[in-house]
């Protein structure tokens, strides 16, 4: 039953990689922290006073101070450290039948800032990764319009273009909590989220390209995939602001995130996100499709179920420390940090408490705060060393405050798997190891 | 693991031996029919790629678990490097019970019982592989999807001398034509709206459905391993564990219609005609106690009268009436709560995080 906890390596490795001579994973290190008991954890990664030789990462010359590295040639597309190996997505074997229909989940203890590097973006696809030949990928558009038409992606980049950073976050995200803290991780426990800049063209502008007639109150869109993922949406939102996505952070989507071609619905579930966009039909009713009836639909404790819940509400967690990332440094000063995202605007303000809710401190809010963004919070504690239950509350633009769990299970009961945004409570014990737990 | 090194010492002797007297000679044009059993997962023949389970070209001779660019679970991974080949008498006795023969592989698949069978499409699969019959009877790489979407634009409006359009503002891409839209737009409403002519009954709908459905719902729908449960669950929307179904939580019946057409049987779909949809609909209802009589034909003409039992239960978004959104009060910042706060749940207890060692199921879903 242990993962986090399992007693395996011992502490020489610990004190090998804080010397900087060995390379054991991030997994062994987790695995050493929590390992061996509080004492020894510290000492062997506080910093330590220099032997009377002083610090071999010092006074020896490293290999990289002496030898010529890598040529330009050697990376034409870059890859990170080899010392950053263990940060990837991972996924949960048992949530689904098959790694063709699943998901995976966004590292969100290793990244900082506000922007997710495109190769962590979490995956959630139906069919796998369609590998789609953009000189065979067409848009149409359908329905009630004056012209229905067909665009290349040629045809595409030849319209006024924008840039937007953007959360994307799975309406399942945090699902898997309803009943109880159950994964260890926040990764697990939130990182079916990411945040890109987006470049592409305002939805608005290729509809207006078809004419859409006054009766087009709805639009299905479609993915190419072998899913052919369906979803409806209110032509308000839809001349609001999405858009038809060919970039991310600058470079083309990842097969994985739709290339050649996204929708990019602001602030609503990643469901309705369709990749590999193919076509955009005008009605004048909602579809009803398996996404948004057997699926992303919220069924409450009264066995009734709400449909077409597309915002994401206000939320937020702490991404360190976590239990993927431990404090190893012992007392002192400690940068508690977190994410915060609200699917309603801008995030206002987000509180941290470090007693479990009973007290809360405004954190700082650092980097840009854009609309339908995640925003990056820090608070810089002296921690005495005690233990910590770790909460974060967020608040948007228009005043809605992130709920707690139980407030969220009464008035919904435990069935409902999407759009819980309650508030996370991480239990950092003294040596440092973290928990995922509840508190009263 | 001794089972394993029992079945490497097997395979490594069959090598030796000479085929013929592994097994019976199967035929190979009966394989090609068995393997329909196998089609769901996966592909034989020219362009053949990799889907839910790996292509199957050149299997004879293939070390276990070694196709490439297909993720396989770790024990198949470890057949091979424990010695199985696939040859005729390793793939007679995977075949036969694949779960047993190697502990832990990722096959989702009962088996085939009849030993013919088995000999059958092996028969088939040796027609793909390496210095065997070429493959004559190989399926078509793309779906029927794929090759509408390859069909090349009639007019390049992009060319400066063409006439540019007139429609909208930057009279950018070209006029949809009737062929096309034809082809991609498919989506049915729960109205009735886009569903086409035709017809099928709960009876052939079952003989469909066990070819190209069971093996991974299972003959009633009740879903085989972890693959989606179609049928039952009645009344227990209210239940610690729900079960949803297009019988028990489903509201229309087009959405069925309309899935099982768009992306059904997985990883081939679009390879059922419309009446076969029609028919594998109406077993569907069948299975969910919604039509009791086996020779109940759906229609184009009858869809719309068919009513799914939860269909009243759903109603828009309202969370912003739940008390925590709608006092929009200024959150406490002091004393919140009487008392120091207590853990009243681990995750620990229940510890299910991925890399424990433990493949242990979880609650919750994801879907
Ligand atoms: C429900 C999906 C599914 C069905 C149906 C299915 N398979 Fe598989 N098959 C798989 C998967 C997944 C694997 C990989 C297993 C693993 O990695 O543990 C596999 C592996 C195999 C292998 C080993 C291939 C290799 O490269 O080592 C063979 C051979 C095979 N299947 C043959 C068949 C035949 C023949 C049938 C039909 C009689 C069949 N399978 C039906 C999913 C399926
Ligand atoms: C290879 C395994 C496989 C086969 C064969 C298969 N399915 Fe599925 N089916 C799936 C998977 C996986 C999903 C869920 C896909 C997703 O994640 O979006 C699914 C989903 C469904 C659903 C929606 C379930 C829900 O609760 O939302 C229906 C209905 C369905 N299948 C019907 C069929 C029918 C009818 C056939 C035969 C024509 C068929 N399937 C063949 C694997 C399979």
């Amino acid at each position: 039953m242990s993962s986090l906890s399992g007693r395996k390596k011992s502490i020489p490795q610990l004190a090998e990689r804080t010397s900087g001579v060995a390379n054991p994973s991030r997994r062994q290190l987790l695995t050493t922290g929590l390992a061996v008991g509080a004492g020894a954890a510290m000492a062997g990664l506080q910093a330590r006073p220099a032997a009377a030789a002083g610090d071999p990462a010092i006074t020896e010359v490293q290999d990289w101070n002496r030898y010529l590295g890598d040529g330009v040639d050697a990376r034409p597309y870059g890859t990170p450290s080899q010392y950053e190996e263990h940060v990837v997505r991972r996924n949960v074997a048992w949530l689904t039948a098959d790694p063709v229909s699943s998901v995976n989940f966004t590292p969100l203890h290793e990244l900082d800032g506000i922007i997710t590097p495109n190769g962590l973006c979490f995956e959630r696809h139906h069919a796998g990764i369609a590998d789609v030949d953009p000189a065979k990928h067409r848009l149409m558009i359908d329905g009630l319009v004056d012209t229905p038409l067909v665009f290349t992606m040629e045809d595409l980049k030849r319209f006024p273009r924008e840039n937007k950073v953007y959360f994307l976050e799975c309406a399942a995200n945090s699902g898997m909590e309803w009943r109880g803290a159950q994964l260890n991780g926040c990764q697990f426990t939130h990182g079916m989220v990411h945040c890109v800049v987006y470049t592409g063209v305002k939805l608005r502008t290729i509809l207006e390209e078809a004419g859409v007639k006054t009766s087009g109150k709805w639009l299905l869109a479609e993915g190419a995939d072998a899913s052919a993922m369906s979803r409806s949406i209110p032509m308000e939102k839809a001349l609001d602001d999405c858009m038809v996505a060919f970039k991310m952070n600058g470079e083309a989507l990842r097969p994985e995130q739709g290339y050649p071609l996204r929708l990019v619905v602001p602030g609503w579930e990643g469901n309705m996100w369709v990749k590999w966009l193919r076509r955009l039909e005008v009605g004048d009713k909602p579809w009803h499709h398996r996404e948004e009836t057997s699926k992303y639909t919220d069924l409450l404790a009264n066995g009734k179920a709400r449909r077409f819940t597309w915002v994401m509400d206000v939320k937020s967690v702490i991404t360190n420390p976590s239990p993927q990332a431990p404090v190893t440094h012992g007392r002192g000063p400690l940068v508690i940090s977190g994410l915060a995202w609200s699917g309603n605007g801008t995030v206002k303000r987000v509180d941290v408490s470090i007693d479990g809710g009973r007290n809360w401190k405004t954190a700082r809010i650092d980097g840009p705060s854009l609309d339908k963004a995640l925003h990056r919070f820090y608070l810089d504690i002296d921690w005495d060393g005690s233990e910590l239950l770790l909460q974060s509350r967020a608040m948007d633009e228009h005043g809605y405050v992130q709920p707690t769990k139980n407030e969220l299970r009464l008035a919904r009961g435990e069935n409902s798997i999407y759009h819980n945004n309650g508030i996370q409570t991480w239990y950092v014990k003294a040596d440092g190891v973290v928990e995922n737990v509840e508190v009263s | 693991m001794s089972k394993f090194l029992k079945v490497a010492t097997a395979a490594t002797l069959a090598l030796l031996i000479p085929v013929a007297s592994a097994s019976a000679e199967g035929d190979a044009a009966k394989g090609e029919k068995v393997f329909r059993k196998c089609k769901a997962c996966h592909a034989v023949g020219e362009g053949a790629k990799n889907k839910v389970g790996p292509h199957l070209n050149d299997i004879m001779g293939r070390t276990a678990g070694s196709a490439e660019g297909f993720k396989y679970s770790k024990a198949m991974v470890a057949a091979g490097e424990e010695g199985i080949v696939w040859d005729e008498e390793s793939l007679a006795a995977y075949l036969e019970k694949p779960k047993d023969y190697i502990k832990g592989n990722r096959m989702s698949f009962a088996g085939l019982r009849k030993e013919d069978d088995r000999a059958d499409v092996i028969a088939y699969l040796k027609t793909f592989s390496e210095g065997t019959e070429s493959a004559a009877a190989a399926e078509p790489a793309a779906g029927p999807s794929q090759q509408a979407a390859a069909v090349s634009a009639p007019a390049d409006t992009n060319m400066a001398d063409a006439p540019r359009p007139t429609h909208g503002v930057f009279h950018l891409g070209r006029q949809a034509t009737a062929e096309e839209i034809a082809a991609w737009d498919i989506d049915i409403r729960p109205d009735g709206t886009g569903l086409p002519k035709g017809k099928g009954t709960v009876t052939q709908g079952e003989e469909i459905f066990a070819e190209a459905c069971a093996v991974c719902h299972g003959d009633f729908g009740e879903g085989r391993d972890r693959w989606p449960v179609l049928a039952g669950g009645q009344d227990t929307l209210k239940a610690e564990r729900p079960v949803k179904t297009i019988g028990s939580y489903w509201p229309y019946l087009s959405t069925v219609y309309d899935y099982v057409r768009r992306a059904m049987p997985f990883g081939d779909a679009r390879s059922l005609s419309d009446d076969d949809v029609y028919a594998v609909t109406a077993y569907l209802l069948y299975l969910n106690d919604v039509v009791s009589d086996e020779d109940f034909e759906l229609s184009s003409e009858n869809f719309t009268e068919i009513h799914l039992p939860n269909e009243g239960n759903f109603f828009m978004d309202d969370r912003e009436e739940e008390a925590h959104y709608a006092k929009k009060d200024e959150p406490c910042m002091t004393d919140c709560k009487p008392g120091p706060a207590e853990i009243t749940m681990r995750a620990r207890v229940l510890d299910v995080t991925p890399e424990g060692g433990d493949d242990e199921q979880g609650g919750g879903a994801v879907d």
